[in-house]
């Protein structure tokens, strides 16, 4: 084959020979919103794997606070897991948890330091994050929910100009 | 949306976050799925290949220390990939743009973003089984087809031959 030239391929289709249409087993919108409500049905798994999730980012976070030198592992170690909670919270109805982990993924992926303002910034997102949690504020938080996220993203474009 | 049982279809899910695995894996259960094996890691989830022969790939893109981009990567080039053709479904957060155009262009199928929801998943399946893209192999890209429609005014060279 010449460098420049491309070779297309068709793959059979191995899933449509294995799926079904329609019968007992199809996902329909009826199969659908019992899908959803299994899902909300796990709330309660939610809170407890998300409780455990904000106690590990209040240690990742005092490790950063106290930590010397370029700070690279223990920024990574609050990526890591403000990423996990972003990722799951808007599964089971905790929007504005998956919106302020956006926001402080954000902040540590675009600033181009780490020093006391935005050390200060991240430990603003992860008291939000718990404030969602104890005062259960779901969906976008309403009004209170609405401010907490303005005034986040307010500080992260301050310290991202 | 089409009414697709995809009950016989089996899932490998690359995640590195346990409840991650576990969302997807109840809604899957819920979608009427039962084979359905999990990975915590890149590597693993490419070892597991061998022995579970998955139909779908869910992987999360940002892992560590190999990630989503190295998953689509080794099963698309790999030496022993066991099925290089393998849709490969990437789990994203908003605002990945450029881990996005990585992935896609180590051959990712489709993108998911997250939060994930029961219909959104569905969706991203239903558009596999409906709409399966041919393989694209060139000097430097091995994956599914990039364009995902014909273009009528493409200004460049037609180099593109079938076999």
């Amino acid at each position: 084959m010449a460098d420049d030239k491309l070779e297309i391929i068709n793959p059979p289709n191995a899933l449509k020979q294995k799926v079904g249409i329609g019968g007992a087993g199809a996902v329909d919108l009826e199969a659908l919103e019992r899908a959803e409500q299994v899902i909300a049905g796990m709330t309660d798994s939610y809170l407890e794997w998300v409780v455990e999730d904000l106690k590990k980012i209040e240690q990742a976070y005092l490790a950063l606070a106290s930590a010397r030198g370029d700070k690279k592992e223990e920024v990574k170690a609050v990526f890591q897991i403000s990423h996990d909670i972003k990722g799951q919270g808007g599964s089971f109805g905790y929007d504005l948890m998956t919106a302020i982990g956006n926001e402080l993924c954000r902040l540590i992926e675009k600033a181009d330091k780490v020093g006391a303002s935005e050390i200060a910034a991240i430990k603003l997102h992860i008291d939000a994050l718990k404030l969602v949690i104890t005062e259960d504020l779901k969906g976008n938080g309403g009004k209170e929910g609405e401010q907490m996220l303005s005034g986040l993203q307010k500080v992260c474009d301050k310290l991202l100009v | 949306m089409a009414d697709y049982d995809i009950s016989n279809l089996k899932f490998l899910v690359v995640d590195d976050d346990a409840n991650m695995r576990q969302l997807i894996r109840t809604i899957l259960g819920s979608l009427g799925v039962s084979a359905v094996e999990a990975a915590g890691g890149a590597d693993q989830g490419y070892a597991m290949l061998g022995k579970f022969a998955a139909d779908i790939a869910i992987c999360d893109l940002r892992m560590d220390p190999l990630n989503g981009i190295d998953f689509a990567r080794m099963v698309r080039t790999g030496d022993d990939s066991p099925n290089i053709y393998l849709p490969i479904i990437m789990l994203t957060g908003h605002a990945e743009l450029t881990a996005v155009q990585q992935a896609r262009d180590v051959g990712v199928h489709e993108f998911l973003t997250k939060p994930v929801a029961p219909a959104k998943l569905y969706k991203t399946i239903e558009g596999l089984i409906e709409k399966p893209r041919a393989f694209v192999r060139s000097k430097g890209y091995f994956g599914p087809d990039r364009r995902r429609r014909a273009d009528p005014n493409f200004p460049g060279q037609e180099r593109r031959r079938k076999v």
